[in-house]
């Protein structure tokens, strides 16, 4: 028995063009659905649940996803993941990624909230290998507080290693800390209270896709502030501020829509989940 | 020969290693209003020095230092890359490469150190990315300055040139420029402190804001910096 609180292990391979599934494992506050092939897509997506309802004091999760050659699919949570108030100890989840030459993740989890006196960790690592590609995607919010106040959770960070033929190539480390700091302020959230990262690995990447990103980014009317730029290696990272969940989602969903066209010649499906 | 002058000489804002032509975002918040005058900047500055500075160049300086002092190379290497991967801002980050690059040669014909040599080598070979706070990391610790005052010299840099910066985009009086490094000795102090208090994993955290607008600032459409 391991000590994990939820531990997940998903293999994917390619078979005469489809992706399926090569090895499965959960255990505990995690699970699983069987995977989904929306529209008649090559690409399955899977759903990850957390039965538990929520991330509380001293949890933690590990997860490893894999994917062999030329292996593409989307993995997506069911519903938002919310992490309760953490009075010992801090919510932990850590998740390693191995995409072999020729796959593609699309890893899209629905929000991150954080409600009253919550703190999380969160480690993400991912290991590439030349010409595989990744999309990354998450959304921090505050969770209601009795009060009515924003920003009542204690800490969230979030740490991205991403490592291309065994050399780190992004390293994004995010702690935010309302209550140490003035997070309104110059520098920190400026007023808004919702923060959404994109994280796009591709050789293909080309300053035509970021003016494009770019072009769709402001074509979003609610009040945000955004910002993007390209890697050190061919890949964009997006940065949204925000008030409200939909107004980051709808940007990135439009982020999403262009790499899928511009890269696969395909429009991505709704990630049906209510 | 006086060894914290010597590292004095890479300190003054007259040194070329192009920082003039750097703002890290403080162009963006020049141009959308939000810093205007001595007060604005004073808090851009503040900001920029604890909650991005510290956790990257000031860290980084840290970290070089003590693998210097176990001569402990792929270290050094291991930061260079990371300092500057965790730049998720392209101009930022490849203005630090230059301006590292520049660093490491004009220093290289100034002092006799064979990391120097060793660094500028990788940095032509594209092994390394290059980066400021490194070279200035390895000047300091080559000329027996302790590891402190290092630090504090590098930040006065930094900090210098984006006074001398600030003066001249927002603009300021050259007055009130000094008057506001004066002002900072404390800030410097106090960040040197919790540099050395911070530890590994918390390395390139960085601000939201002041990423964003570093990552704006490639779309401006007039701009006296390139960063």
């Amino acid at each position: 028995m391991s000590n994990w609180t939820g531990i997940l292990e998903l293999d994917a391979e390619a078979r005469q063009g489809r992706t399926v599934t090569k090895n499965l494992f959960f255990q505990g506050a995690f699970k699983i659905m069987r995977p989904v092939y929306l529209n008649q897509s090559s690409q399955p997506c899977y759903y990850i649940l957390n039965p538990g309802g929520g991330y509380l004091d001293g949890d933690t999760y590990r997860m490893s996803v894999s994917l062999d050659k030329d292996a593409k699919l989307t993995l997506t949570t069911q519903s938002a993941t919310k992490v309760y108030k953490t009075p010992i100890k801090p919510a932990y989840q850590e998740t390693e990624i191995y995409l072999k030459e020729g796959s593609y993740l699309e890893y899209l989890p629905d929000p991150l909230i954080a409600y009253k006196d919550a703190r999380y960790f969160q480690k993400n690592v991912v290991r590439m290998e030349k010409g595989a590609t990744f999309l990354y995607a998450d959304i921090l919010t505050p969770g209601w507080s009795p009060e009515g106040k924003h920003f009542s959770y204690d800490s969230l960070r979030l740490l991205n290693e991403i490592y291309l033929e065994d050399e780190l190539v992004v390293y994004d480390n995010i702690r935010l800390c309302p209550k140490e700091k003035h997070i309104n302020d110059l520098g920190f959230m400026e007023g808004y209270s919702h923060l959404g990262s994109f994280i796009l690995i591709g050789d293909r990447t080309d300053t035509k896709l970021l003016d494009q990103l770019y072009e769709i980014i402001n074509q979003e009317t609610a009040d945000f502030k955004a910002g993007l730029s390209k890697l050190a290696v061919p890949g964009i990272s997006i940065r949204v501020m925000a008030n409200r969940t939909q107004v980051i989602e709808r940007i990135f969903m439009e982020c999403h829509r262009i790499v899928s066209q511009e890269w696969f010649h395909v429009k991505p499906s709704f990630l049906r989940k209510y | 020969m006086d060894k914290t002058l010597s590292l004095f000489q890479l300190c003054d804002s007259n040194f070329p290693t192009g920082a003039f032509s750097h703002s890290f975002g403080l162009e963006s918040y020049i141009q959308d209003g939000a810093v205007y005058d001595e007060v604005t900047f004073s808090k851009w500055l503040e900001v920029y020095l604890h909650e991005q500075l510290v956790y990257s160049d000031g860290l980084a300086a840290s970290l070089v230092y003590e693998a210097l002092e176990a001569n402990n190379l792929e270290k050094i290497w291991e930061l260079d890359r990371k300092i500057t991967v965790q730049n998720l801002a392209r101009e930022t980050r490849e203005g630090s490469a230059r301006m590292g690059e520049r660093m490491v040669t004009i220093a290289e014909t100034l002092y006799e150190a064979p990391i120097l040599t060793l660094y500028k080598k990788r940095i032509k070979g594209k092994q390394s990315f290059g980066n400021p706070a490194i070279v200035f990391t390895m000047v300091g610790h080559f000329l027996q300055v302790p590891k402190e005052t290092t630090l504090l010299y590098y930040l006065y840099s930094t900090i210098a040139s984006l006074v001398q910066n600030a003066v001249r985009a927002i603009p300021l009086g050259q007055t009130v420029g000094q008057k506001i490094i004066y002002t900072f000795q404390s800030e410097l102090t106090r960040a040197v402190k919790s540099i050395t208090n911070l530890s590994e994993d918390e390395f390139g955290i960085v601000s939201p804001g002041l990423e964003l607008s570093q990552m704006q600032h490639e779309r401006l459409n007039i701009r006296i910096f390139m960063s």
